[in-house]
């Protein structure tokens, strides 16, 4: 009480700042929250990549890329030494032509879903309702938890696939999919995807080749890409070396490649991150330096009196100190309320779930930060209030 | 027993060549009840004596004795303990803290000392009261008069019911009417509690109306006498009727007036 009132007694200062500590600390919340849900979006794709080996085409990147391989590559990379599964992977944009100058996530896919795959794979996706695709099923699909909140499905609704872009070519073909599953979400990568049977997957991909070269392929023979698991203490990384030079024309990624890029990802988040926390403390701390210096040059007198009636060293101290953290953490309240409310605000507007988490994590490091700003920032100038002779402070001017 | 003691009490300020002796073996005693006036010019040492007395300062040599208690090799955190139990405090200046209420600021000594604050309220209530300030428990400072912000001064130098009070010109910033009635409120106090008062002053005037003047001159005792209030022993005090502001204005006591000391409301 006694301590808002001190604070009070210089309001535009005091105001002033308090919003030092809040820019800081709403800066730190926003990037935080940020981090935090990049370091989760990475840390599924650590997870399902530390676990697997991806193989693709040598000629191609893979994945979206438009490297293509045979299907009986599958059967190939079964008969290498140390491998206990292979899955075939099929994978297509679900959005395909739709305009997105900066992506934070992983953009809408539909892909096979291979049993095998998600049985082996330390990373675990679980159903939220229904079930997932069947081998032989046809037109069923199973969505990710963003991708059916994007497009508002639910089990039993019907979704044409891919979603047709506003400006389609004329060859443009999609199929209409029942929706036989959701999935729970991941906060990763299978948020935003539609898994269905392999067959299907093969048909979409064949849809989505040009139209000179359709004709000419089938797509049932064809995949995209295959993910390779090995026996308990096989090592991957010389596993994954092993296929490239066994077998003509696919690469298989080193685990090891994948979640050091993943890594590399992470540290460029953790970094600004770490940049607005410095900010924080920039322009945070040194204003309650200032502020607290300035309350106890002004406050000579009843420093002065307090040790005068009776207030020990460390008492005074303490009453320095509870004030600049009381600064710390009204800053950090509001600006961490601040940044809660922009980033519910941002996520609420993006069908996808948005770009922001708030984590307890984030909320303790954040509202941590801002009391420990404010108590550190406070030790000199309180150490000057309690090392003052009484004698000389009792008659400052 | 003696309220408060100082033996041998000397105190230099500076080093080598700028040294200068402020105090010069001064001993005095001061018996519990009495009411001394230290006078003297300025730069006479009365200050630096009433700095060393209230252990706000450590004399360079000599010793201090409160209540008996030697405090000449105590801590400092002991020497903030006497401070806050024994000892009251008066300043020129008042020093109430601004953002606490009358009230607020009498009870300020127990946020050091510890102590029942339920019952330190009460006796705050009634202090408050007993200076004649009843009706003003919840003002600031700055919406009192100089007299009313030393009145609550005084209140709160006795909270924690202080053998001795020590007043640094405590009334050096008030008119001649508010200071002779600052001085008979406590001499009241001084009376009726028992109280022993210590203040430094340059006025002359208000010394003789104490029982007992000790003047300093460059550092040295020159003379400690009795005045004639301290030789009757029964402080006289006149009190002038109010003057319808609610606080009593009392009149300057004259040599030989005998009046009867009116019961406390």
């Amino acid at each position: 009480m006694d301590i808002l009132r001190n604070l009070w007694r210089r309001k535009v200062r005091t105001v002033l700042t308090v919003t030092g500590i809040v820019m800081g600390i709403f800066a730190l919340t926003t990037m935080g929250a940020l981090a935090e849900h990049f370091n989760v979006l990475l840390g599924g794709g650590i997870t399902y990549y530390s676990s697997s080996i991806q193989v693709a085409s040598a000629s191609g990147s893979g994945g979206f890329g438009g490297g293509y391989m045979s299907l009986d590559t599958v059967n190939k990379i079964k008969t290498i030494d140390g491998v206990i599964a292979v899955g075939p992977a099929v994978q297509v944009l679900a959005k395909p032509g739709s305009v997105s100058a900066v992506n934070f996530g992983v953009p809408d896919y539909v892909m096979n879903y291979d049993p095998a795959s998600f049985r082996y794979s330390d990373f675990k996706v679980t159903l939220a309702s229904g079930r997932w695709p069947g081998d032989a099923s046809r037109f069923g699909v199973t969505l990710g938890s963003s991708f059916a909140t994007e497009f508002n499905k639910h089990v039993g609704d019907v979704i044409s696939l891919p979603v047709r872009p506003s400006d389609a070519t004329s060859d443009f073909i999609n199929h209409q999919f029942t929706v036989i599953g959701v999935l729970n979400q991941t906060l990763t990568a299978p948020d935003s995807g539609a898994f269905v049977s392999l067959q299907d997957a093969q048909m979409l991909m064949g849809d989505s080749l040009p139209q000179a070269i359709r004709s000419n392929v089938d797509p049932y023979t064809l995949i995209t890409g295959a993910v390779v698991f090995g026996k308990p203490g096989v090592n991957l990384d010389t596993l994954a070396t092993r296929i490239t030079k066994t077998i003509s024309g696919v690469k298989a990624t080193k685990p090891t490649d994948l979640v050091n890029s993943f890594k590399a990802g992470g540290a460029v988040f953790t970094f600004m991150t770490t940049a607005a926390a410095l900010l924080a403390l920039i322009i945070g701390g040194l204003s309650v330096v200032n502020t607290m210096i300035m309350s106890v040059t002004e406050r000579t007198r009843e420093i002065g009196l307090k040790k005068a009636i009776g207030a020990k060293t460390r008492r005074i101290l303490g009453e320095f100190l509870a004030e600049s953290t009381a600064i710390g953490l009204l800053g950090g309240a509001i600006g961490f309320l601040l940044g809660l409310l922009l980033t519910l605000a941002l996520n609420s507007s993006d069908p996808s779930g948005g770009l922001f988490l708030i984590t307890p994590r984030l909320t303790l490091i954040a509202l941590g930060f801002a009391v420990a700003l404010g108590a550190g920032a406070g030790v000199v100038p309180a150490m000057r209030a309690a090392r003052m002779d009484p004698v000389t402070a009792l008659r400052a001017q | 027993m003696a309220s408060i003691e100082a033996i041998g009490l000397v105190k230099e300020y500076g080093k080598g060549d700028s040294r200068v002796r402020a105090l010069d073996d001064v001993t005095i005693s001061i018996e519990q009840g009495e009411f001394v006036a230290i006078v003297g010019r300025s730069g006479s040492g009365k200050t630096t004596m009433l700095d060393c007395m209230g252990l706000l300062m450590q004399p360079t040599s000599g010793r201090i004795l409160i209540d008996g208690i030697d405090t000449s090799t105590l801590t400092d955190n002991r020497r903030a303990e006497i401070r806050s139990t024994r000892i009251g405090f008066i300043f020129q200046e008042f020093n109430l803290l601004p953002t606490l209420s009358a009230i607020e600021n009498v009870l300020l000594p127990l946020r050091y000392s510890g102590g029942d604050r339920k019952a330190a309220h009460g006796r705050a209530a009634a202090l408050l009261e007993e200076v004649g300030l009843g009706q003003r428990f919840h003002h600031r400072p700055t919406q009192m008069s100089g007299g009313e912000q030393q009145r609550v001064a005084i209140a709160r130098s006795l909270i924690n019911q202080p053998t001795l009070v020590l007043g640094d010109e405590p009334m050096g910033e008030v008119d001649t009417d508010t200071a002779n009635a600052l001085l008979a409120l406590m001499r009241r106090i001084n009376v009726q509690r028992a109280v022993s008062f210590v203040i430094v002053t340059h006025d002359l005037d208000l010394a003789a109306r104490t029982d007992r003047i000790i003047r300093l001159s460059d550092g040295h005792l020159v003379s400690d006498e009795r005045t004639s209030a301290g030789i009757k022993q029964t402080s006289p005090v006149m009190v002038a009727p109010e003057r319808g502001d609610g606080i009593r204005h009392d009149a300057p006591s004259r040599e030989g007036a005998k009046v009867a000391i009116p019961s406390l409301r």
